[in-house]
């Protein structure tokens, strides 16, 4: 009986003790050290230059401001795209967060960032104009890296053909109708929104850029179903009348193609200049160039890339903008670039690696995309026209659509 | 002699005559509530909440994770009008029923063997149950590795044997057969593990009847087995149907819906709404019809049941 009482005392004093630290947990966390959430792609414990380069920032940082302290969490795009907006209508956003260019606007709209503080237009050096990161109540986000679209191709694959790098889309489907003959996959691309339709919807996003397409109306609805449109539609058409889309292209998406072309099934394709580094790694026979021309004879493709935002509701807006403007500085940027990223901000290119040859090689991805690309407005339903894509382009391949129906049917599919 | 009276013989129990019998009995029957109100709590908050939660969104305007005005029937309009719903209600059916007349039969052969070994039995069962132990997201991540077109071992073997490389999630019917197989295949133990329960409830007395009767396998199997698993066969249709017809994961992981929408079932739709289109009045409104379409089929197997018994 005794020991039943003491049992219970414990019980009593351990709850009461548990009760008595919930309800002080909240003044704590008014004074000391703020610790940031940081939700990012990139895993730093990955050995990779990109992750590499990401914990080097972090460290410096923390280092830098001892007060503060970045808790990163790994998420990839699609779940991010997913869960922010539910984070958000909980209250429970990150702090921080990486949001894909086109992307944007659409998380503004679900509520998933706070507006920029005023310190946020002290900085006016950013390379490319940063107005078309805006949502309802104003700007949202800041560039992190610039990317743009280029044209892969594999040399030795050319080389055994015969035939020369082709300067336009029309010829591209030539060389690759003959390229798929001799066993390999003509043209890569891949119509699964496994991963957000990215290679379909950014290499739609740079073709509808070239031809000078707005994408969107003045009232915000998709509206690229015209003649500069249907170019993209019938030249998708073509490369499967040619044969020269892979049998897998339905499922295919962004890594199994960029696989492809790395190890040499893929005679060639577009893809971001992000990858422009790591290509020449993995298959020294990869080379890259501007994008083939279409009808207007331009190859000057979309501004895209990551951005660095505020949570909605932070608790710690001051320290986040401190974090994303450490990130997107000089120092943080110059770290970034040996990871082969394309920084955002003129200052960064006063850094001494610049002057290196190791940055060679970024320092002409970032002329090529300062030259090649202009950004442009996004609206909020980039996972709707992106969805589509994906869709029309299914059935171009399964159901033999031509180029007109698959170009209506995914702005049809965006304006649902 | 005995003449102590047999239970079975012994009346039931007279009703209480007395006012102090009678008090009794009521304080009994409001001690029952006691240990009901909990249970019931716990399902009010966990399926009755929720489920007029998701029929109160499905009847308002939404904007992303906002719930705006009052809209009526407004999203069900929608959904009975959407083209897609007869393909998806096929698609459900097909996925489900083809899942369950693979792990049905593949649960009973492998109870079976299981309840007839006498050496390694617990190995062997550990063997079986591998798959079951694996989440549904690891499991489709190991398929569609094995399947890769470029460079999965499937892709290997069958070029090896002069068949070109596997394709399975690039056409519509091969990607709905694909997810089918590997839902059956991963659930298939969870039958087995209720049939085997069952078989060894069978009195070993029958079968030795049967054997001095001349009975062979086939005999044993329809006129002792089956009678005797009547009941879990219907308890593990149900368990099974519920299980596929809410399954989302491994589609997820595999196909998305995708091609063309072949493999997007209702619990899909209902994903792909609520994270992708972001419409959770469409999301609700489906899951509502979800919800119905998964009671209709419990009822039909249940109500077969009873007839079968009757």
């Amino acid at each position: 009986m005794i020991k039943k009482r003491w049992r219970f005392a414990v019980a009593l004093a351990a709850a009461a003790s548990l009760l008595a630290t919930g309800c002080s947990g909240s003044a704590s966390e008014s004074e000391g050290p703020v610790t940031l959430t940081y939700w990012d792609f990139l895993d730093p414990s990955q050995d990779n230059p990109r992750a590499k380069a990401l914990k080097e920032n972090l460290a410096n940082f923390e280092a830098a401001n001892p007060d503060i302290k970045v808790e990163l969490a790994v998420v990839s795009l699609g779940d991010m795209l997913n869960r922010l907006p539910q984070a958000a209508a909980a209250g429970q956003a990150p702090d921080v967060f990486k949001m894909f260019t086109p992307q944007v606007p659409q998380m503004a709209a679900a509520g998933a960032y706070s507006p920029l503080p005023a310190a946020a237009s002290e900085i006016t050096d950013w390379l490319r104009p940063i107005d078309t990161l805006a949502g309802p109540d104003g700007q949202v986000a800041v560039p992190y890296e610039y990317r743009t679209c280029a044209f892969y191709y594999n040399e030795k694959v050319l080389k055994q053909l015969g035939v020369e790098v082709p300067k336009t889309y029309d010829e591209v489907v030539t060389v690759a109708g003959k390229a798929a003959k001799a066993g390999v996959t003509g043209f890569g691309t891949g119509f699964s929104d496994a991963d957000n339709s990215a290679i379909i919807a950014t290499f739609f996003d740079c073709f509808m850029s070239q031809v000078d397409q707005p994408i969107w109306n003045a009232e915000g609805k998709a509206d690229f179903a015209t003649e500069k449109g249907i170019e993209f539609g019938n030249f998708l058409a073509d490369l499967r009348d040619a044969g020269a889309l892979a049998s897998s292209v339905t499922s295919d998406t962004y890594g199994t193609v960029a696989d492809g072309l790395a190890n040499g099934t893929v005679a060639m394709t577009v893809l971001g200049t992000e990858r422009i580094v790591t290509m020449a790694s993995q298959n020294p026979d990869v080379k890259w160039t501007s994008l083939p021309t279409a009808s207007t004879g331009d190859d000057t493709g979309a501004t895209i890339g990551w951005t660095l935002g505020i949570g909605a509701d932070s608790e710690h807006a001051d320290a986040a903008w401190k974090f994303i403007e450490y990130m997107t500085g000089p120092k943080a940027a110059a770290v970034m670039a040996t990871g082969g990223e394309v920084p955002t901000r003129a200052a960064t290119y006063d850094e001494a690696f610049f002057s290196t040859p190791e940055a060679k090689t970024v320092n002409k991805i970032a002329e090529y995309v300062k030259s090649n690309s202009e950004p442009h407005t996004y609206a909020d339903d980039w996972i709707a026209v992106a969805t589509g894509l994906s869709q029309a382009g299914q059935d171009l391949y399964l159901n033999k659509k031509s180029g007109s129906d698959f170009i209506t049917s995914a702005q049809d599919a965006a304006n649902k | 002699m005995s003449i102590a009276s047999s239970p079975r013989t012994q009346a039931p129990e007279a009703p209480p005559t007395s006012k102090v019998e009678v008090i009794r009995r009521r304080r009994e029957d409001r001690r029952v509530w006691l240990y009901v109100l909990p249970v019931s709590a716990v399902f009010l908050f966990v399926f009755i909440g929720p489920l007029f939660y998701t029929a109160w969104t499905a009847l308002h305007e939404t904007k992303y994770y906002q719930i705006g005005e009052f809209s009526g029937l407004n999203s069900f309009v929608e959904l009975l009008s959407d083209p897609n719903l007869p393909n998806s209600i096929r698609t459900t059916l097909v996925f489900s029923l083809g899942a369950l007349i693979i792990a049905l039969p593949a649960g009973l052969l492998s109870a079976i063997v299981l309840n007839s070994l006498h050496r390694f039995k617990r190995s062997v069962r550990s063997l079986f149950l591998l798959t079951w132990l694996m989440s549904q997201a690891t499991v489709g991540t190991i398929w569609l590795w094995f399947l890769n077109p470029n460079f999965g071992p499937a892709t290997a073997i069958t070029t090896s044997l002069g068949f070109g490389p596997t394709d399975v999630f690039s056409s519509p019917t091969t990607a709905l057969l694909a997810v089918t197989l590997i839902t059956a295949w991963w659930s298939y133990p969870q039958a087995m593990l209720l049939f085997l329960g069952a078989l060894q409830t069978i009195p070993e007395e029958l079968r030795e009847s049967l054997k001095v009767d001349g009975g062979g396998l086939w005999h044993d199997f329809v006129n002792i087995t089956l009678p005797f698993l009547r009941n879990t066969i219907v308890s593990v249709v149900v368990v099974l149907l519920m299980l596929y017809v809410q399954m989302v994961t491994i589609i997820l992981v595999t196909t998305r819906g995708g091609p063309l929408r072949a493999t997007e079932t209702l619990s899909m739709r209902v994903f792909n709404q609520t994270f992708n289109d972001f419409n959770l009045s469409g999301a609700s409104a489906t899951a509502i019809l979800l919800f119905t379409l998964n009671l209709v089929l419990t009822l039909a197997v249940i109500r077969f049941r009873r007839k079968e018994s009757l």
